[in-house]
């Protein structure tokens, strides 16, 4: 019976199908939806097993764009003027510090969702292909490395725009690292600074990088990111659903086709539909999925809203190229590597090697290397693709923890234990109190 | 009668371009289309001038590319001149004077003059001069002196001695000296921070 439908029904009907027929329907027509298939295994929506990690930070980046809009009428990259315009933004502008606040938590809980999704797909062994045709997980893996680094970059970008003592002295570092790379080096922080000193050229460069060149980046490489999970079956654990599923002897629901490239692909003329039986093991996308999408998205923003209001937004002194604070610390997530850059100072005969080249380029590039190329090492079997821990893959998974414990072991002393001029200081002792200024 | 003969042919034509295998059929095609294979390694005009379209167009590509990004090298830098005056010798007392816009240390110890940089080797913070309590020994560069006061870097914990060597923390190498001059107008002092010169480097006025 077509009952007529009002308005509202018309708009909302895809969200709340009536009908299998509707609940598919839904996802071919829903721009929206698009990156969905019809249906869904129930296995990849549990709680347990993703924690939705990187639907988390996909929302953060929502927040971070829409928020950062807001923020590019009001913010003005110049020398003169962007400090006293962020200053504005804390107390002149109604709600400015909320906006500005809500940008800053952003970008910090999306580097760290972005590294704990990581994390995640790492130990369940996700970035493997499994059973199913047409997969190319490790590609995806790949892609995650460049969306991290991208958002390291996105931050690194960010808080040089207040153009406070922070900022200034992070470009002098970072670009100082980036000289300490060999041949290139020098060309790329002239490239970077615009010039030789850290000024207007600078401040504009790092302003068009943040506002354009690396969300532009992140948006494409996130929806082919999007788009390779579907083409890969969906989450790693439905390979494994599929492969016990498999072992009980299920028989799996099959579709004749007719086409030369359906038997090309597939291994028979009759093609499995789908890697898990779906009658028993999927539900409709719209609305399973959808809902829960809209409850993560809602609780990440109830979460970054609520620490923006425990936590405000620090603004320190205007730039001063006279004065280097004490003691002067990176960010949490940069500062494992400034404690690398200060302990890799290696002096071999009568040549001493800048601690910049070992700790801020030779080794974060070599991580990075390693990450990239690891899925393509890995020898373990099928059986351990979307398994947590899987015994199979016990060595691989210690030596990946002993590297994020190493970065956590590093923040954690950057944090606490480093005091006025990077000196090490116990938790039990206090700090000395410096003379401001010489 | 005739449209029988054209279909018949037609179907004929069809039938044997069924029987080709794939890789004949690629090697057709390469032929027709670009003039490549085996038969064709003699250029016809249309592969010729499929090249030149394509060749071309790669050509613009990167004369495009080339042109934004040789934007990004500024050809004219509005930057403070690297060389300036500092001020008469007699408006500098005994003991060190950090000129703050430069990142300078200018000493002067009785008649001679020194400059060192404020700047750390390290990843370039701003060094911070610390006055010692006492007096302490030191022996750098093969000769023994007393030190009132030293360098320390807040970034990463280098420090230096007082005439610019490095003894701990991760900077490479001494800080840097630059060239002193007196300007033959003015008898005022002139800073080149283009000239880095040795630590033994001494202006006597």
């Amino acid at each position: 019976m077509a009952a007529r439908k009002s308005t509202w029904e018309k708009i909302t009907w895809t969200w709340q199908p009536a009908s299998e027929r509707e609940a598919g329907d839904s996802i071919v027509r829903n721009f929206l939806l698009h990156w969905f298939p019809a249906k869904v295994a129930r296995e990849s929506l549990s709680w347990g097993y993703s924690f939705w990690l990187g639907t988390v930070s996909a929302v953060l980046f929502l927040i971070l764009t829409i928020t950062g809009g807001v923020l590019m009428f009001l913010y003005v990259p110049s020398v003169e003027r962007a400090y006293l315009s962020v200053k504005d933004l804390e107390f002149t502008v109604s709600f400015g510090w909320f906006l500005r606040g809500l940008h800053r938590i952003g970008a910090h809980l999306m580097v760290a969702f972005v590294f704990v999704h990581m994390v995640r797909v790492f130990l369940t062994g996700a970035y493997k292909n499994g059973t199913a045709t047409q997969q190319n997980r490790p590609l995806n893996w790949v892609i995650g490395v460049v969306l991290l680094l991208a958002t390291l970059l996105l931050s690194f970008t960010g808080y040089l725009l207040p153009w406070d003592q922070l900022a200034y002295w992070a470009i002098t570092v970072g670009t100082n690292i980036a000289s300490a790379a060999p041949v290139v080096g020098e060309a790329m922080r002239f490239i970077l600074l615009g010039g030789n000193t850290i000024e207007q050229g600078t401040l504009i460069r790092f302003y068009v990088l943040h506002c354009f060149f690396l969300p532009l980046l992140v948006l494409a490489l996130f929806s082919y990111h999007m788009w390779r999970v579907r083409k890969d079956g969906g989450l790693a654990c439905v390979d494994k659903q599929a492969l016990d599923q498999k072992r009980e002897k299920v028989v799996p629901s099959k579709s004749k086709t007719y086409s030369l490239l359906g038997i090309a692909s597939g291994a028979s003329v009759h093609v499995e539909t789908s890697l898990v039986d779906e009658v028993q093991h999927t539900v409709p996308s719209s609305p399973t999925l959808t809902r829960r999408l809209a409850l993560v998205t809602m609780v990440t923003l109830a979460l970054s809203s609520v620490l923006t209001l425990l936590f405000h937004a620090p603004l320190e002194a205007a730039a001063n190229p006279a004065v280097t604070p004490n003691p002067a610390k990176a960010p949490w997530y940069f500062l494992w590597l400034q404690e690398l850059v200060t302990i890799t100072t290696f002096t071999v005969g009568g040549y001493t090697i800048n601690g910049a080249l070992i700790g801020g380029i030779i080794i974060p590039g070599l991580l990075v290397a390693a990450a990239i190329a690891w899925p393509y090492f890995d020898k373990s079997s099928v059986r351990s693709v979307g398994v947590w821990f899987a015994p199979e893959r016990r060595k691989q998974n210690l030596i990946f923890l002993l590297v994020v414990a190493g970065i956590l072991l590093f923040t954690i002393i950057g944090t606490y234990l480093r005091g006025p001029y990077w000196n090490w200081y116990w938790p039990w002792q206090s700090w000395p109190v410096m003379p401001r200024k010489f | 009668m005739k449209s029988k003969q054209s279909w018949l042919n037609a179907r004929i034509s069809n039938l044997r371009a069924k029987t080709e295998t794939e890789q004949q059929r690629l090697e057709r095609l390469k032929q027709e289309v670009l003039g490549e294979g085996e038969a064709a390694s003699r250029p016809t005009r249309r592969s010729f001038l499929t090249r030149l379209g394509f060749g071309a167009t790669l050509l613009a590509l990167a004369g495009q590319a080339y042109a934004f990004l040789r934007s990004l090298k500024p050809n004219v830098l509005y930057e403070a001149p690297q060389r300036f005056k500092v001020g008469t010798p007699d408006q500098f007392g005994e003991g060190g004077k950090f000129l703050e816009d430069k990142r300078l240390f200018v000493f002067r110890q009785g008649k001679t003059f020194y400059a060192i940089s404020a700047s750390c080797t390290h990843l370039g913070c701003t060094v911070k001069m610390e006055k010692l309590n006492q007096p302490k020994k030191v022996k750098t560069r093969q000769r023994e002196f007393e030190e009132q006061y030293e360098f320390h870097c807040p970034c990463h914990g280098s420090k230096y001695y007082g005439d610019g060597t490095n003894y701990a923390g991760p900077a490479p190498r001494p800080l840097d000296y630059f060239k002193l001059e007196l300007a033959a107008e003015d008898g005022q002092l002139i800073v080149d921070m283009e000239q880095k010169v040795g630590q033994d480097f001494r202006l006597t006025v």
